[in-house]
């Protein structure tokens, strides 16, 4: 078990020689002894939010900017079971008012994706689970301009696909995800009505939902995509208050991705809009990654 | 394969264990504790607003052994003997003291208060109606110095109220209940203080009446906590029902006379804006040339411009006016471009640690504001020490006071020099940016005389009230909206008002 773990750590630290086509949400694996390292950037932003369902902007803040670029490395283990790893370097920014930007080293997220019903073409079914934690001591709680909520997280994932042999396909996936606690710089804090003379907050744990429906061949991949995430309790920002990791957030959001990767070289890009929220902001998403494959990295 | 599955599912379930997913937070549990002593000349001690102990009449009571008395026992027996759960856990909590349990909801309801108001369409922000408490926005809007007067009158009328009781307890000397009835089983830790009229009671109904007239929106509410508290010494078997009535009413007369103080203390002129325009007229031929200017879109008008003419608890205005801080230089200074500089040099590469203690002590909106630190600091510190309700209430009526005059005192300066934010020149924040003039320090103002009353009260803790005081300073200029000055200048300032607090708190006849 222990010298598992280790080759696994050694396989996803190392980044001998790899390639990413596949995310923690899709049906996509890497072949046995390949890899895939990527980099991805993001920038997600938004003029206006959902305070508790009041949709509302706020002059204090303007457009609020999230930007991130992200490593990360996809490993085949075996031809059913894939590993992922990714760590996001995160910048935060306000157009308006006065409120200091943020940056830093986000959460450590490690995926393991594996097929419980394989196919190549018709239905398959699969196991995800992921964990993260936070790599660096950001600040969790200086929303919405902290780069990230502080809380180790384990999502459990099943997804379900299915796919002709044209190469078209269907995804729906659900999760659980659990957050745990986390400790805040201050030792109270307003919240559900009450204050709580502690430090310690409860972020809730969450279920989210997507289905996606795409095209994929060897080179390319098109897919159009709707996901849900809805916090599982929490508290609602009250009238001009600030958002707190306490929220009860949730959102529904449409989108469409993209990959080229005619040989080992590949790029992806994705597009979302957050469409209906509450306690979030009413985020437009773009994404742009670059992809490396890697073959028979054990030799 | 089959191994990889095993090993798939022990990472699945290590990772949610490591989360824990209980999703609950612990409080650490505050319990009934037996005062080592019982102030047995309370009732001697300096009253604030009352100009004696005895000028509320408390009617004598029955004799212990009349049959009234016998029948108030035997329903109390009965009464002590078959408690609910709930009833139960109502002692268990308001057991650990009914001055130390009413600074803390004053606490809650201060953070759940602390709301700036929206500005609406028209680009204005809307001033909060006390006669309609519950629209957008709610009244109050419960800042720092709002907060630091609602907890002070708190604090001093449950203080005089006690003076009061006390004074009743040891003229009538009526035993407690389970002291008259050996069967009596009492919840709460049985001293030899007497029981009529009920501490709990006085108590309760004295803070009922100022929180409800500081928060209106609340009634229902405090209706319910003051139901509960009041009676806690008679589910306690501490209490007949006769010491709790004369505890209601002592209570709720003591409260009238300090309410009678309050609505004429200048509260109701605080937020008279007119008087902006001549503040900083005076400002400018003083010599700020960029006077402080809201840096909020819409601009919102500043916080409570007339605060400063507030009355104050233990100092005169001309006093008020004495110790008022000189303005050590402005704009354009070499000293003020160091201050400058310090601030961008920390926007630039600001450690975990500065940010932590600028997130510690921030206390801004939907909190309880530093006020409201302060008086849990002392609640504490008093619980820790055991002390009787009596000592309790004189210790957060010493603070209260002095973070009151710390309050009126540093928004007279402000609005007296009205001088910029650093904000005015370019820079952030980490904590948010508060509504008003610069110099001096609120936080560093509150901290000092709060520290300063708890060092005298608490001197074995004095160090750590100090280094508190001195962090929470600090922290202004860590946030990035204070200049150094304004923070060494609202200590120094902060330090002169507890000094007020500490001579009255000598001399209030108590030898503490």
């Amino acid at each position: 078990m222990r010298r598992k773990l280790l080759l696994f750590c050694f396989l996803t630290l190392s980044v001998l020689r790899v390639s990413v086509g596949q995310m923690p949400h899709d049906a996509i694996y890497m072949g046995k002894n390949t890899a895939c390292i990527a980099i991805m950037g993001e920038q997600s932003s938004w003029t206006k939010y959902w305070e508790n369902s009041l949709k509302r902007e706020n002059l204090n803040i303007g457009t609020l900017t999230v930007r991130s670029v992200m490593p990360m490395v996809a490993v085949g283990i075996t031809k059913k079971l894939n590993v992922l790893v990714g760590v996001p370097y995160v910048k935060t920014e306000a157009s308006a008012g006065n409120l200091l930007g943020q940056t830093g080293f986000q959460d450590l997220a490690l995926w393991v994706k594996y097929k419980l019903i394989p196919a190549k073409t018709g239905f398959s079914l699969h196991a995800i689970g992921g964990v993260s934690t936070p790599i660096t001591n950001y600040v969790p709680d200086f929303l919405p301009l902290s780069i990230g909520m502080g809380s180790r997280t384990a999502t459990a994932r099943i997804l379900a696909n299915y796919k002709t042999k044209m190469g078209l396909y269907a995804t729906a996936s659900t999760s659980y995800i659990a957050r745990a606690n986390v400790n805040v710089d201050r030792d109270a804090y307003f919240s559900s009505g009450q204050l709580h003379n502690t430090n310690e907050v409860v972020v809730p744990n969450a279920m989210d939902a997507a289905v996606r429906i795409g095209w994929l061949e060897k080179k390319w991949q098109a897919e159009l995509n709707y996901e849900s995430f809805n916090c599982l309790s929490g508290d609602y920002i009250r009238r001009n208050d600030m958002p707190y990791p306490t929220n009860k957030m949730s959102m529904s959001m449409a989108g469409a991705y993209v990959k080229f990767q005619p040989k080992n070289i590949g790029f992806n890009a994705r597009i979302s809009k957050v469409l209906n929220g509450q306690n979030v902001g009413q985020s437009t998403i773009y994404s742009l990654g670059l992809l490396y494959q890697l073959n028979n990295i054990i030799e | 394969m089959k191994k990889l599955y095993i090993y798939f599912g022990l990472i699945l379930f290590t990772a949610l264990t490591l989360v824990s997913c209980d999703n609950q937070i612990e409080e650490p549990e505050v319990l009934a504790y037996s005062p080592p002593s019982i102030d047995a000349l309370g009732g001697t001690w300096k009253t604030y607003v009352l100009s004696s102990a005895s000028e509320v009449t408390v009617p004598e009571p029955t004799a212990s052994t009349s049959n009234e008395y016998k029948a108030e026992l035997a329903s109390t027996k009965s009464k002590a003997g078959s408690l609910s759960a709930s009833e139960k856990e109502s002692v268990k909590y308001w057991g650990a003291g009914a001055v130390y349990r009413w600074n803390e909801i004053a606490r809650e309801l201060a953070a759940k208060y602390n709301l700036p108001p929206a500005s609406n369409a028209e680009g204005k922000y809307p001033v909060p109606d006390a006669a309609n408490p519950l629209a957008d926005p709610k009244f109050p809007f419960a800042n720092p110095p709002y907060t630091s007067r609602a907890l002070s009158y708190l604090s001093v009328a449950q203080y005089d109220a006690l003076v009061s009781a006390w004074h009743y307890k040891f003229k009538y000397n009526r035993k407690s209940a389970s002291q008259n009835d050996p069967n009596i089983s009492s919840l709460l830790p049985v001293t030899n203080l007497p029981s009529y009229p009920s501490e709990e009671a006085v108590v309760a109904s004295a803070s009922y009446t100022i929180l409800l007239a500081m928060f209106p929106g609340e009634g229902p509410y405090l209706e319910q906590k003051l139901a509960e508290a009041q009676k806690v010494g008679f589910l306690a078997g501490k209490n007949v029902e006769s010491d709790v009535k004369a505890g209601v009413d002592l209570g709720k007369a003591v409260a009238a006379k300090v309410m009678a103080r309050a609505k004429t203390d200048g509260m109701s002129a605080s937020n008279n804006q007119s008087v902006t325009a001549g503040m900083i007229e005076n400002a400018k031929k003083m010599g700020v040339k960029n006077p402080w200017i809201s840096q909020e879109t819409p601009l919102r008008p500043p916080m409570l411009p007339n605060f400063g003419s507030v009355a104050t608890w233990n100092f005169d205005k001309a006093t008020l006016v004495k110790i008022r801080p000189a303005l050590p230089y402005l704009e354009n200074t070499t000293e003020f471009e160091k201050d400058i500089d310090e601030l961008k040099s920390i926007q630039k590469n600001q450690t975990r640690e500065q940010a932590r203690i600028a997130n510690y002590w921030a206390d801004g909106p939907s909190t309880y504001t530093p006020p409201g630190h302060w008086h849990r600091f002392a609640a504490n510190s008093g619980f820790e020490a055991k002390y009787s309700e009596i000592r309790m209430a004189r210790t957060l009526a010493l603070v209260g006071t002095a973070l009151m005059d710390a309050g009126v005192a540093c928004w007279d300066t402000k609005y007296y020099y009205y001088t910029p934010r650093p904000q005015q020149f370019g820079l952030k924040t980490s904590v948010g940016l508060p509504n008003f003039p610069s110099y001096t320090s609120g936080h560093s103002t509150f901290s000092a005389a709060g520290a300063t009353v708890l060092s005298y009260i608490f001197p074995e803790k004095a160090e750590q009230f100090n280094k508190y005081a001195q962090e929470a300073s600090n922290s202004r200029v860590y946030g990035l909206i204070h200049y150094r000055i304004d923070c060494e200048m609202g200590l120094k300032h902060g330090k002169v008002i507890g000094d007020y607090a500490v001579a009255r708190g000598k001399a209030d006849g108590s030898q503490l």
